[in-house]
């Protein structure tokens, strides 16, 4: 590992000599031409993904957004005779008014039609462009852009404006940084893997794509804008469809989430075509050929390629993190499991119908603070629409759910999950690409108040991180999982990424906790174990939903047990007396008794 | 004949290349677009222009370099800035494509490097830049033209204009619908339609019921043929002059005869076999080597060529050089004589051609020298 | 009128062709074929060349560009989408958008530039019925979609290639589970698609010429179609067809179909140009959107998850 962190630091500076020689190599005015306009992709495609990268939504409005700011630079320093400074910031706050307004339809749509309702968007400014001659100069285009002026200070053609456009490469990938660095960039890999999970970790996935959407227009119009000045006419071409593909291709060729694949990505689209001019025709032909062969050696783009040669060492973060927290070391809290009778999480008269059928009908019932209530029921009674509804997955058609003196009935799973109902989920939701302790640390992204412009703003040291990651790895540490805070989710056992949903529920600091079948797939030892931890965690006060089947599972942990049928509250008590419930047994047991016969 | 022909021209050759001691060596590069939606105009202004090197005079040691400028803006400007980087390069062919040439000019500027370029289209020589040199005529030529054959001769003025969506589209229906109503005409229906637009029928019943006594129109190959074809099919009896593209044998090529009968077409050039032996010896060497006639950007290019690499032959070392003899004198090509307006625009005269409804091949009906704009 | 409507149910037609072949491909694969396109613009200068040569009209050309397109088709599966099969979707995206960069270009260097014209399916010339002239090519156009389109529900539904093909695109692991070739039926999927791709091509062809740049724009109708219909539905995939073929002739018709609203609004006919009716396709498809985020023929989806 150690070594392999080493090669990577001799390939990253290795690689950074060579984009830096580059232009000192091959120098010549077309050689120069061709690495700004690079640069000027590289731009684009960095931007490119923060809405495809990073929120992982095929938008294929990025190229509207490059030709679109073209238009606004070309039209402002063309036509009107605007300074650099003046064309530049209006084509990137034209490019985000724009976006904001393409959102309000766009952004809810599902992966397809978000997709092809961004290209709609593109394909109607070309029209536009074409179309509106007296302010676009129509398909041939507007002419006589100048070259950049700054501060009075005109930059020339060559190395001035290629160290121009590159300082904003750099800028660019200072942005993409610092997004993708902090919790914030943990939340984004959260919302890309799983919008639900996130919404359960109080993280508005909506607000996130919103603003990666915009922080992509943003980029792309400072990518259209120096296009303009570099080529220094703006004309339909911009808009075409070619040039969005162009930027995927960059974004895929390169790497979806890697910044530095986005630079290799601009880098070899843009020369390949040029290096092999000399083939007339035939070489696009080539130029695809190499394109699909790429796609095939390197699935995640040459980023990923490298990062499969080279791994990434996963830095000495947990003993440094654990130095800094020594958990308490609490008895589990055996023997001190009193629930209170003060109801903490109130459901009344809830109803939810899907056409016709009611899987949910007038179901009232409470939790006590500290109590743990189990939902037992048949298959398909509608326990799990009751978790979903109580956690604003669905909305309720009728009836109320009130968590401590307020109504959440309507909110969002997001904001409920901010006002402390934590769950987990029968399908297990983690991220599979991401660490264990980041999985656990992304649940801190409202408690530590994570944002887009706090990210910016970090520095060196980014403490509200370390702060997660510490509290995380205090959680896994109650849990006995800290000693695979490294490990990747995805590699783990059935049994331990259990562990681990709840562990990151409880990360959350919850006031409720929702365990959908959380003894499912785990042997009898494992469920001992958890029943412990959830026995500890009640004892300390934390109010416990569980659903299951297993009634060994439930029988010595449920406080309070409740039961569904067809969607009704047949029976709600201690468990003893549901066990001897008579209703119960003929819906439930009995029931399954007969299936398990007829089997 | 022709054997004959060649086999004498091709023994000249043979001649000049071992009598010239001291050879000049040069090299042309060739900007055209070869893929996309122009790869069948910008390939007969490549084979022009092959052709002009394979004649070129006598002396001369050519090195043709075609490269693709694609369908991007910036794909012209790039080729050029490369090209500029060889010392042998003194001038070189840009596209037809008028927004890729707009982007070239500044590179022409900074390099000091003429440019020939058969585009019509409106403001490539507005811009008061000495290197660009046009060889098509200026739009404002070709459409002032192309109207008063409309309403001097056809005497019609209730007109309705077609035109695609493309630069050089819109460049022609701007010029057509000025003029005509400078001239008295009236517009009675214009619509744009998009290149790769394909069922056109709302535009021709729209244009039907507008009812016009002549239909002109600018457009790119396929969609003309698809107007003329249309028309026919329903049996509309409008005359219709066209632009150069209808007399493009590409484009007769998807018509029958009858489709074509009446239509007309404004051109840059009019070619007839035994006019003189320049003429002749082009148009065989076009046919053999391409096996297809010349169109108008076929011979605009091989025009300007040769008028260009004449310059070399007489004398010119530089591109400094080249500029001043495209820009001052006067060359006889085989279309007609081309000489600077002052702004680079070489070509003056314009043609107006008819099929009788017999043949795929037009014939001349008018012909208009030193056509100025209105 | 009547010509017009003809002209428009005869685009639907050739667009449900290729609505369709796009849908198959998408069932069977979760993959976009970005070369969709591109099969068109092959198919219609296999037509083109053939027609030329034989001197045959399109029905008689027919057998040949299926067959061939069907082989293509396949290639292109076996190049483009078979190695990045495991490969997140947009991976296909690129390889599909070079593959059918590659193909367009291969058509250009073998046939060159010039745009071609096709056979017509039977005879050109148009049928005189009461007083109204109807186009002999738009009929043929409708009678031949409709052939192809029953042609591929029968192999669909009633034969056992068919089941088999149903099966992977419903659900793969279940298909390989029960013994399906799953990568064959995928390959024959592409053929069928590449195959009905090309008889739109061939159609096309004739109606309004080929020319090897011609993919770029028949992709995004098909596109459109396919999505604006509802994504994986072959009916949404027919009626988004008919739908961007409406919005092609008979929006941009509106003024002469209603010619009291040209007189009562002066800029109506700018408001229904081409240009101007493309807009509103894309307008309406965000409206369909709106109210139906899941297409016209889609299933619901409980939310994005």
């Amino acid at each position: 590992m150690l070594r392999s962190a080493k090669l990577r630091l001799v390939v990253g500076l290795a690689a950074l000599c060579a984009l830096a020689s580059w232009p000192l190599v091959m120098s010549s005015p077309y050689d120069l031409r061709l690495f700004t306009l690079a640069g000027v992709f590289a731009i684009l495609a960095i931007g490119y993904q923060f809405i495809f990268g990073y929120v992982g939504e095929l938008s294929l409005s990025q190229g509207a957004f490059f030709g679109f700011s073209a238009y606004v630079t070309g039209i402002l320093a063309a036509k009107a005779g605007l300074d650099f400074a003046e064309t530049f910031l209006a084509s990137i706050v034209a490019c985000v008014l724009l976006a904001v307004l393409i959102s309000i339809p766009v952004l809810r749509l599902a992966s397809h039609y978000f997709a092809l309702a961004t290209l709609g968007v593109g394909q109607v400014l070309l029209l536009l462009a074409i179309d509106w001659q007296s302010l676009t100069g129509g398909a041939i285009g507007l002419s006589g852009v100048p070259l950049p002026k700054l501060f009075g200070v005109q930059i020339g053609r060559g190395w001035p404006l290629l160290l121009f456009v590159w300082s904003f490469v750099l800028f660019a990938a200072i942005v993409a940084h610092q997004t993708k660095r902090g919790l914030y960039g943990l939340a984004c890999h959260v919302v890309r893997q799983n919008a639900v999970a996130a919404r359960a970790l109080a993280i508005d996935p909506d607000a996130i794509r919103f603003a990666m959407f915009l922080l992509s227009a943003a980029i792309a119009g400072v990518a259209g804008a120096l296009h303009a000045h570099t080529i220094r006419i703006v004309s339909p071409e911009g808009l075409d469809f070619k040039v969005m593909i162009a930027c995927l291709t960059m974004a895929v060729i390169g790497g979806r989430t890697h910044v530095w694949g986005a630079v290799a990505g601009a880098l070899l689209v843009v020369h390949l075509p040029e290096w092999l001019r000399g083939f007339e025709q035939s070489y696009v032909i080539i130029t695809s050929s190499v394109l699909i062969l790429i796609l095939i050696l390197a699935p995640e783009g040459l980023a990923g390629f490298v990062d499969r040669i080279l791994p990434v060492a996963t830095p000495e973060r947990t003993s440094t993190v654990a130095a800094s927290s020594r958990p308490s070391n609490l008895p589990a809290g055996e023997g001190v499991l009193m629930p209170s009778e003060t109801p903490i999480l109130a459901i009344r008269h809830l109803t939810k119908t899907f056409g016709g059928v009611h899987a949910l009908n007038n179901v009232s019932f409470s939790l006590m603070r500290g109590s743990i209530t189990a939902v037992i029921g048949p298959n398909g009674s509608g326990k799990t629409t009751l978790v979903n509804c109580m956690t604003g997955i669905y909305r309720a058609d009728a009836g109320e759910i009130v968590l401590g003196g307020n109504e959440i009935t309507s909110m969002s799973s997001d904001e409920i999950a901010a006002r402390g109902v934590g769950r987990t989920f029968q399908n297990l939701r983690l991220v599979e690409d991401m660490s264990v302790l980041d999985n656990v640390a992304v649940a801190r992204f409202r408690s530590e108040e994570a944002s887009l412009g706090k990210a910016m703003l970090t520095g060196r040291r980014d403490s509200r991180l370390e702060r997660a990651r510490s509290h995380a790895l205090h959680v896994l540490r109650q849990f006995g999982l800290d000693k695979i805070a490294d490990a990747r989710c995805g590699s783990l056992p059935h049994g331990i990424k259990r562990l681990v949903e709840i562990a990151r529920a409880i990360c959350l600091d919850p006031v409720v906790l929702l365990l959908d079948e959380p003894a499912a797939g785990l042997n009898e030892s494992e469920q001992a174990e958890l029943a412990g931890h959830l026995e500890g965690l009640a004892a300390r006060g934390l109010t416990l939903l569980v659903i299951e089947h297993n009634m060994e599972f439930l029988k010595s942990l449920a406080t309070h047990m409740v039961c569904l049928d067809y969607g009704e509250l047949i029976a709600s008590g201690r468990p003893s007396a549901i066990y001897q419930d008579e209703r119960v047994v003929e819906a439930y047991i009995g029931r399954r008794h007969a299936a398990e016969l007829g089997a | 004949m022709r054997l004959v022909g060649r086999t004498v021209f091709a023994a000249a050759l043979l001649l000049s290349w071992s009598a010239s001691a001291e050879e000049t060596s040069l090299t042309v590069p060739i900007i055209v677009p070869i893929t996309g939606l122009l790869a069948l105009e910008g390939t007969s202004q490549l084979n022009g222009a092959n052709l002009a090197i394979a004649h070129a005079p006598p002396g001369l040691k050519i090195k043709a370099q075609t490269v693709d400028s694609g369908t991007a803006a910036e794909g012209g400007a790039n080729a050029l800035e490369r090209a500029v980087g060889d010392k042998n390069v003194d001038f070189a062919v840009a596209p037809l494509f008028g927004t890729q040439v707009l982007a070239m000019l500044p590179v022409a500027l900074e390099n000091k490097m003429p440019i020939l370029a058969p585009t019509g289209t409106g403001p490539v020589t507005e811009q008061g830049n000495p290197y660009m040199f046009r060889l098509y005529p200026h739009d404002a030529i070709s459409k002032a033209a192309h109207i008063r054959y409309v309403v001097d001769e056809l005497k019609l003025k209730r007109a309705a204009i077609l035109y695609n969506t493309t630069g050089y589209g819109q460049s022609g229906f701007k010029y057509m619908s000025d003029y005509l109503s400078k001239l008295g005409g009236e517009v009675v229906f214009s619509e744009g339609v998009d290149l790769t637009a394909k069922e056109i029928s709302a535009t021709l019943a729209k244009l039907k019921a507008a009812k016009p006594d002549v239909i002109l129109i600018q457009m790119h190959s396929a969609s003309i043929a698809m107007v003329i074809k249309q028309l026919a099919a329903g049996g509309v009896q409008i005359p219709v002059v066209g632009n150069t593209t209808i007399a493009m044998p590409a484009t007769a090529a998807l018509l029958q005869p009858s489709d074509l009968k009446g239509v007309c077409a404004e051109s840059a050039w009019w070619l007839e076999k035994g006019a003189n032996p320049m003429t002749d010896r082009f148009l065989d060497d076009y046919t053999s080597k391409f096996g297809a006639m010349p169109d108008a950007y076929a011979i605009q290019q091989y025009d300007g060529l040769m008028m260009a690499l004449t310059a070399v032959k007489s004398g010119a070392r530089s591109a400094e050089d080249v500029r001043r003899y495209m820009s001052t004198s006067e060359y006889q090509g085989v279309a007609m004589s081309y000489k600077s307006d002052g702004k680079g625009n070489l070509a003056h005269s314009v043609v107006i051609v008819c099929y009788d409804g017999s043949s795929l091949t037009p014939k001349l009906v008018k012909r208009y020298d030193d056509v100025v704009a209105y | 009128m009547t010509q017009l409507l003809l002209n428009t149910l005869s685009l639907g037609a050739a667009y449900s062709l290729l609505a369709i072949g796009f849908v198959l491909v998408l069932n069977a694969t979760g993959a976009v074929n970005l070369a969709h396109g591109s099969f068109v613009v092959v198919g219609g200068f296999l037509a083109a060349s053939l027609g030329a040569m034989l001197k045959l009209p399109g029905a008689i050309v027919l057998p040949v560009v299926l067959s061939g397109m069907m082989l293509i088709g396949g290639l292109l599966s076996l190049a483009a989408y078979y190695p990045l099969r495991n490969r997140p979707a947009v991976s296909v995206f690129i390889s599909t958008i070079s593959m059918g960069a590659i193909l367009e270009t291969a058509t250009l260097l073998v046939f060159g530039p010039s745009p071609r014209v096709g056979p017509p399916i039977l005879s050109g010339g148009s049928l005189r019925v009461g007083d109204a002239v109807l186009n002999v090519q738009s009929l043929s156009t409708i009678v031949l979609a409709i052939a192809l389109v029953a042609l591929q529900y029968v192999i669909f539904s009633r034969t056992v290639l068919g089941k088999r093909l149903r099966a992977v695109a419903e659900d793969r692991e279940m298909a390989t589970a029960l013994g399906v070739n799953v990568n064959v039926m995928i390959l024959i999927t592409f053929g069928i698609s590449a195959a009905l791709a090309g008889a739109a091509g061939l159609i096309f062809a004739n109606t309004f010429y080929i020319t090897p740049g011609d993919g770029e724009a028949y992709m995004i109708k098909t596109y459109v179609a396919a999505t604006m219909g509802g994504w994986g539905s072959l009916r949404g995939a027919v009626a988004g067809a008919f739908l961007v073929a409406a919005f092609e002739v008979l929006v941009p018709s509106l003024p002469v179909i209603l010619p009291w609203a040209v007189g009562a609004l002066p800029s109506f006919g700018a408001l229904f140009s081409p240009t101007a009716s493309t807009i509103w396709l894309y307008l309406a498809f965000l409206v369909v959107l709106f109210f139906r985020p899941q297409g016209l023929f889609g299933e619901a989806v409980q939310q994005r998850a």
